[in-house]
């Protein structure tokens, strides 16, 4: 285990870095894109004068490296200024879209694990039967279209022609939820109301499951090929010729390895959907980070962008940290240093 | 027993007939985000509607004609550089602090501070001041005389209860309680809010003390929501979710909403849709040029591009450069017709060759009906033998680039509205020499003529002798074509059929301002 904890301690450090230059080249991109970000936010009817303020309060009229400067400073102290969209504090903004987000991407990361790696494994005992056939196209339906697609199918489906699911928003207007975390699955149980989690639940599952399934695709997909890879082995087939029971061997030594490639492509695609998510945001009305991430790109916030983007970048570095720490934990060969 | 059960039916009946009427009246509708609620930044169509209904103005345009009338101010009177209004003494704020003239003073002098939103409207004032315990005057630094209409657009927030709230900042006002205000409504309006997230939806429910009461049939409760996607919309409407939808919709989508049983609702008569010409710039620097491209435009093809339904549509047809209803706008009837064998004529009077020059057109790439719009410009074009190309503009890179004539391209594709329903806000930005090169202006118009009727718009004495300069600039911009004047705008909502607003489906009770039919009061739910 204590190269676990090498291993552990060398990624934090290294993901620190990334950061610091991921903070760079993004405040450097901000600040490239086309047109005025102070024009822009004060609309086209704002005057010279206006413009002339706004960008002196900016600091857009220093040079770049003293801006990062300014920004640098601010960021130590847990500022990231003012968004020039909402008008609040881009931490303000943070905190309130964040846990949105993160609990419609938690939703779907347990979805695609839940569903993608039992298909996967499906898949695979039964290849090249119909099952597996079945499954396959399932997987590949679920690949092929974006979510995006997926949420407006679903949404006809299920909320237009059999109205069973709710259409928009992340609980009824019925319920008045003390924020206290920000995730209302949790805020409602903290409040004792079953109701109103069982309320949310059903909001949430829709778009959850439009997020998911590109991913329970991918992860289908990809345990199935790793799991015939592996039933292939000749272990495998000493194992199969030794007797043992044959969900010992599916379980034990064809699962437990065909795991790692899907781990890894499951961590990304779980930091990956935190950015991806805003269409699916922004089809079932979900108040959250991403929708919020690409309104501040269209408006050149130059605070906001670099906020979202470094809480991307870090989700990003903490889903490959917990993939890695995974990984080493069912790699013997990692976790004992060989 | 029967007697029994009589009773228990009748107290039911009753019981079930009292919840019926104290029913809530919830109005829910959507608009682009984000909802600004901080009334002194209040600019895009979202904001505007929270601050017509949390906030209250001095005066207010007249429904159903032209001209204002007092609101907060119970009169006024005053011409040339000075204006003195006499408050109500029977409003109060939504906090239960009486209004007084000074909270006039200080949300004048607040939005000056701050110098976002629409506060360039008052760049002419010289000074607010309190005069005789309950009356305000302003004093102006030289005349101007849309300043009335302009008040449209000066809220009036709680002064007591902002500096209560006041955030840090630089000097003895810190923040001028914009952190408070950003999530807080201070004003005396119809409405108060009760939760507001910018990028999500803003809960605001009746004010019981509204100095003008507000009817029974009014929502008591709205329900504001952000950013809603076109599918989301549909299928909320569809489902009884939803009761007024943004201008913002797809024409098809719209549609198909009518078709399922809702109305249409529209509001116009303040903007108008321009292909500006950049007249700095050759061939278009002559003026035959110039007419000989407005009189190959079709204008009835471009009503059909924007039509939603045979009866309805985003715009009506124009007149000339001020849209029909505003001062100095020719009456409708007269609509510009295309004229080839005019047009013809005009290219032979052009001092250049049109087969030296291929004319740039360029659509916002932010506005995807733009470029429908001009592939008929084009083909308008290519009937009179002019080469052309179309250019995809991003909005931030065109409206930095305008600002030198070189730069800026031989057309450009704007919708303008005038924020106060005055002409002097929509034409001034756009015509005078003085505001050359700005997004509103991209013709780099350089007309001795126009400036001075311009200037005489802003200062005739009276209405008539406004309106007389209005349609004597009117003749002057058709007769110079600095812009091909498109179409008069119209905004189209969609609305379930028991929401009845008057003002948006009656031209009697209509208002010549832009979002003030949102004005939630004057709704009624049938």
């Amino acid at each position: 285990m204590e190269h676990v904890f090498d291993l552990l301690i060398r990624r934090i450090w290294l993901s620190l870095l990334v950061l610091v230059g991921v903070s760079v080249l993004i405040f450097l991109i901000a600040r490239v894109i086309p047109g005025d970000p102070a024009r822009i936010a004060l609309g086209p009817n704002a005057t010279d004068e206006q413009v002339f303020k706004l960008r002196g309060e900016l600091h857009l009229d220093e040079p770049i490296w003293k801006q990062y400067g300014y920004f640098a400073r601010d960021l130590v102290h847990g500022d990231l200024g003012t968004s020039l969209y909402t008008n609040r504090p881009v931490v303000e903004d943070i905190i309130q879209f964040l846990p949105a987000t993160l609990e419609l991407v938690i939703a779907a990361g347990i979805l695609m694990v839940l569903i993608g790696l039992p298909l996967g494994i499906i898949s695979a005992k039964y290849e090249g039967r119909f099952l597996d056939n079945l499954i396959r196209v399932i997987a590949l339906l679920g690949v092929s279209a974006p979510s995006f697609v997926w949420a407006v199918i679903l949404m006809l489906l299920f909320a237009f022609f059999l109205p069973l699911f709710p259409i928009a928003g992340r609980i009824d207007t019925d319920y008045d939820i003390v924020r206290t975390t920000g995730f209302l699955l949790i805020d409602t149980l903290l409040m004792g109301n079953l109701e109103a989690f069982t309320n949310a639940l059903w909001h949430l599952f829709l778009p959850a499951f439009a997020l998911a399934l590109s991913g329970i695709g991918q992860a289908a997909r990809l345990t199935r090929a790793n799991m015939t890879e592996t039933y292939r082995k000749p272990y495998i087939e000493m194992a199969d010729s030794y007797g043992f029971p044959k969900w010992r061997i599916a379980r034990k030594y064809a699962f437990k390895p065909s795991l790692i490639p899907s781990l890894t492509i499951i961590g990304l695609d779980f930091a990956a959907m935190l950015g991806n998510a805003f269409l699916v945001e922004a089809i079932f009305a979900w108040p959250g980070l991403s929708r919020y991430g690409v309104a501040v790109i269209l408006r050149k916030d130059l605070n906001a962008i670099i906020g979202t983007v470094l809480i991307i970048s870090a989700a990003f570095l903490i889903a490959n940290l917990v993939v890695d720490l995974l990984i080493a934990i069912l790699n013997p060969r990692i976790r004992h240093g060989r | 027993m029967h007697r029994l059960t009589k009773l228990l039916l009748t107290t039911s009946l009753v019981a079930f007939a009292g919840l019926s009427a104290y029913a809530e009246k919830v109005l829910r509708l959507d608009e682009v985000a984000v909802g600004e609620l901080d009334p002194a930044k209040a600019s895009d169509y979202a904001d505007t509607i929270l601050m017509f209904n949390v906030y209250d103005t001095l005066v207010i345009p007249r429904q159903g004609g032209p001209g204002l009338v007092p609101h907060l101010a119970a009169s006024w009177e005053g011409e040339g550089t000075s204006y003195t209004f006499k408050m109500r003494d029977d409003v109060q704020f939504q906090s239960g602090n009486p209004l007084r003239a000074e909270d006039v003073v200080f949300s004048f002098e607040r939005m000056q501070t701050i110098a976002q939103g629409l506060s360039f409207l008052f760049v002419s004032v010289d000074s607010v001041e309190v005069v005789d315990g309950n009356s305000v005057k302003f004093t102006l630094a030289e005349p101007y005389a849309p300043f009335i209409s302009s008040l449209v657009r000066l809220p009036i927030v709680d002064k007591k209860l902002v500096m209560e709230n006041l955030g840090e900042g630089d000097g003895e006002m810190g923040d001028w309680g914009q952190a408070f205000l950003s999530s807080n409504g201070a004003g005396t309006g119809a409405y108060i809010v009760t939760s507001h997230n910018p990028q999500e939806e803003t809960v605001m429910v009746k004010n019981p003390n509204y100095f003008l009461g507000i009817g029974e049939d009014a929502p008591d409760t709205v329900r504001l929501r952000y950013g809603l996607e076109a599918a989301t919309v549909r299928t909320l409407m569809a489902q009884g979710e939803h009761d007024i939808t943004s201008q913002w919709l797809p024409p098809e989508v719209m549609r198909a909403l009518v078709e399922d049983g809702n109305q249409f609702l529209t509001e116009g008569g303040t903007g108008a849709f321009y292909f500006k010409l950049n007249t700095q710039k050759p061939p278009l620097d002559d003026v035959n040029c110039r007419m000989a491209l407005a009189n190959a435009f079709d204008y009835e093809s471009v009503l059909k591009l924007i039509a939603i339904t045979d009866e309805v549509s985003s715009g009506t047809g124009s007149t000339g450069a001020i849209p029909v209803g505003m001062f100095g706008s020719n009456p409708a009837g007269n609509e510009q017709q295309r004229d080839l064998d005019a047009a013809s004529q005009n290219l032979a009077d052009c001092a250049y060759d049109p087969n030296e020059f291929e004319i740039e057109i360029t659509w916002i790439a932010e506005v995807p009906l733009e470029e429908r719009l001009a592939l008929l410009f084009q083909a308008n074009l290519s009937e009179i033998g002019i080469k052309s190309t179309i250019t995809k503009v991003p909005w931030a890179l065109f409206s930095s680039s305008v600002n030198d004539p070189v730069n800026t391209p031989h057309v450009s594709q704007i919708f303008v509205t005038a924020v106060t329903g005055d002409p002097d806000t929509l034409l001034y930005g756009m015509y005078h020499s003085t505001k050359a090169g700005s997004w509103q202006s991209p013709e780099h118009l350089n007309d001795a003529e126009v400036d001075r009727l311009l200037d005489l718009g802003r200062t005739g004495a009276s209405d008539e002798a406004r309106e007389e300069a209005y349609s004597a600039l009117n003749d002057r911009l058709l007769a110079i074509a600095p812009s091909i004047y498109g179409f008069d705008r119209q905004s189209v909502f969609v609305a379930r059929p028991n929401i009845n607003i008057p003002a948006l489906t009656d031209p009697d009770y209509a208002f010549g301002l832009d979002t003030m039919g949102f004005a939630f009061r004057l709704m009624a739910i049938e």
